[in-house]
């Protein structure tokens, strides 16, 4: 087991470095550049904006030896400053700092700063952390718990009334595009019911200060419970923009992991020994469909990464995917690797909980 | 005995006399037997794959003839006559847009691009994603390692993330350019799908007597083992149609998707949001309807040819 686990954290070193290659070329190849920010100011020169994009170690319009060269010097093994592979100390610069290398490059753990604000990218990232586990983790939790429910229940009760509701409410939700839904509830629940909030994280006008900063956090703990109560308001559409599209996939899926089970011989079995029904459908059918089910959802909070650039620039929650999507804008590029680095961990290390998880709880595989 | 794993024969030898089995020639059986016919058969009895498909025809109808039929020209800006847009009414089907755009028209025109983007790069992915998967399968050892590595740094990207950078990469909101993207970009899924097959089909008796009587290596990837595995590609490209169609409507009405001088359903949301708080609903609804109701009929044709292409389903 811990051999398996061993060899696929090594086969992830290659896909997420392919990962970063391609998104960095792509971002740098792409029209338009960090600079163009200055192109309406009369007062900076050419040479000003030059000078600028050296000390980002960038260059306008970089040829293709240029972007390996920024590439290398995001990874860390380029020394920017010093013009070379070789570090201050004449050493490789890839080396560990205490060895004589770099501290440049993710390979020391150094994210790059912000081209946009000037801060180092982690700490904006971490900044914007809570909110986005604050919107996914309620979201995670609603939604596993509701299709879960249902498609046990639908499947259970195959053909009834309620299984054939669940069916075409799934499908209709399973189409609907997930922003327009967020725009659709905007519409009915905030602008003419007013009943919840329909941009933000945390009321501005009452709030301490802004969401994420040190003075939010200690009004936060002096006073909780209205604070609680502020950020629960603003989660209801959010996550109900979030979790309608996710649970009618979901629910589907559930459903036939569950029939699945329970047409097994073992539910035969313990149903002719008399077992009480209640107890074979959550002893024996649910347990068993649990493992499907289980290795879903792994792979399933990956996507939420995805599903936060849809709600949180849709209602303007400031957490990572409204972080990506200004970063796109402002073609912020160190801060956009570093959001898409995170995001590529994330999906990769969730794959393999997937399938560690499916090994643990399955006794009939065995990785060799 | 290989014949139950091939569908067309399993399907269609039902009939005949267990000596006339034996002795098929296998590539001449699979032309004349009609593997369609009885798929279209099992099709029929899905009805909401049938209503999808009627609806998603006329979606496709309206999307050659509609702009030319219709009497606005959705760029046109004649200015409206309230502050976030007129309300549908007899001239304005469905309402105009605060500039006075009429979204009406908007949603017509808009069918053509969406559905061309999804359609399109529907089939790029189905092109790159069957020959990828077809060379992994078939040949296996260190050229199926690395197909399958790529297919899983394709996997491991988070999709929507790498497309709003590389929207802007190919040309500035070009459909082709959109079409492109979205097909590089979907493929590998059909590319696992065909890998997966092709391991367990190409050890099949009926793919050892293709190779024993000499057919080449190409006919028997297309010819012999592909026709077998092609039900749940059809399915999987459905759904690849469907979520691309939703993914360009969001990258357009971020901004990052189609030029502004064009239309196509994202298009037209993409600043349908600032009109919500005037009350205009229309210009957010009708257009997103379009999506929903489109993507929901390929969702049902899809679900209708999973049942038809699966040899376990009889009439």
């Amino acid at each position: 087991m811990t051999q398996y686990i061993v060899r696929r954290t090594i086969q992830a070193v290659p896909v997420l470095f392919l990962i970063s290659v391609v998104s960095f070329v792509l971002m740098l190849q792409a029209p338009g550049g960090p600079a163009a920010q200055f192109n309406q100011n009369p007062h900076i020169s050419t040479a000003q904006i030059n000078k600028w994009l050296q000390d980002w170690c960038l260059v306008r319009q970089p040829t293709l030896a240029d972007t390996i060269r920024e590439y290398l010097g995001w990874l860390g093994v380029w020394n920017c400053s010093g013009g070379s592979f070789l570090s201050a100390h004449g050493l490789p610069n890839f080396l560990p700092p205490f060895l004589g290398g770099g501290t440049n490059g993710v390979v020391h753990g150094d994210f790059g700063y912000s081209i946009e604000t000037g801060r180092p990218v982690l700490s904006m990232i971490l900044e914007r952390l809570p909110a986005t586990i604050i919107l996914m983790g309620t979201a995670f939790l609603l939604w596993a718990t509701i299709a879960i429910l249902a498609g046990v229940i639908a499947a259970v009760k195959r053909y009834s009334f309620f299984d054939q509701s669940v069916t075409f409410v799934s499908y209709v939700f399973y189409s609907l595009p997930t922003f327009w839904l967020g725009l659709i509830l905007i519409f009915i629940f905030g602008v003419t019911l007013r009943w919840f909030p329909v941009q933000g994280i945390v009321n501005v006008r009452q709030a301490a200060a802004p969401f994420g900063t040190p003075a939010y956090w200690a009004a936060f703990a002096a006073n909780p419970l209205p604070n609680i109560w502020d950020i629960a308001a603003h989660l209801v559409l959010p996550v109900a923009t979030l979790i309608a599209v996710s649970i009618a996939g979901d629910s589907r899926f559930v459903r036939s992991a569950m029939l699945d089970s329970l047409h097994q011989d073992y539910v035969r079995t313990a149903r002719a020994k008399g077992i009480p029904e209640r107890q074979v459908i959550l002893r024996h059918a649910f347990r068993n469909a649990l493992l499907p089910i289980l290795t879903n959802l792994a792979l399933e909070i990956a996507f939420l990464f995805s599903g936060a650039i849809v709600t949180e620039t849709v209602f303007s929650w400031p957490g990572m995917g409204r972080l990506y999507y200004e970063g796109v804008n402002a073609r912020d590029y160190f801060l956009l690797m570093g959001i898409l680095l995170i995001g590529s961990v994330l999906v990769v290390f969730m794959n393999l909980v997937a399938d560690i998880a499916y090994a643990i709880a399955d006794p009939r595989i065995r990785y060799n | 005995m290989a014949i139950p794993t091939d569908p067309a024969l399993a399907g269609g030898l039902a009939g005949r006399a267990p000596a006339d089995v034996a002795t098929a020639d296998v590539e001449v059986a699979l032309e004349s037997l009609g593997q369609w016919q009885l798929a279209w058969r099992r099709f029929k009895r899905h009805r909401m794959a049938l209503v999808g498909l009627g609806f998603f025809s006329f979606m496709v109808l309206v999307a050659i003839f509609g702009p030319i039929v219709l009497p606005y020209n959705p760029l046109n800006i004649p200015g409206a006559q309230q502050p976030g847009g007129d309300p549908p009414s007899l001239q304005h089907l469905f309402g105009t847009d605060d500039t006075g755009r009429d979204v009406f028209t908007m949603v017509v025109n808009g069918a053509r691009i969406s559905v061309a983007v999804g359609g399109f790069s529907m089939l790029i992915a189905g092109m790159v994603g069957v020959l990828v998967g077809a060379i992994s399968g078939y040949f296996g050892g260190w050229i199926d390692n690395v197909l399958m590595r790529i297919v899983d740094t394709f996997f491991a990207i988070p999709l929507l993330f790498v497309i709003l950078v590389a929207a802007r990469f190919f040309g500035e909101g070009q459909v082709s350019s959109l079409i492109l993207i979205f097909g590089l970009l979907s493929w590998p899924l059909i590319a696992r799908l065909v890998r997966a097959s092709f391991l367990s089909l190409r050890e099949a008796d009926f793919v050892e007597a293709a190779r024993a009587v000499g057919v080449k290596d190409a006919r028997i990837t297309f010819r012999h083992i592909l026709p077998n595995a092609i039900g749940p590609v059809i399915v999987a490209m459905t759904l690849i149609m469907a979520s691309n169609i939703v993914l360009e409507a969001f990258v357009s009405y971020l901004n990052f998707g189609i030029s502004p001088d064009q239309t196509s359903w994202g298009n037209a949301l993409a600043n349908a949001q600032s009109a919500l708080g005037l009350g205009n609903w229309w210009w957010a609804f009708f257009p997103g309807m379009a999506i929903a109701v489109t993507v929901m009929s390929i969702n049902f044709v899809g679900d209708g040819l999973r049942d038809a292409l699966d040899p376990r389903t009889r009439l």
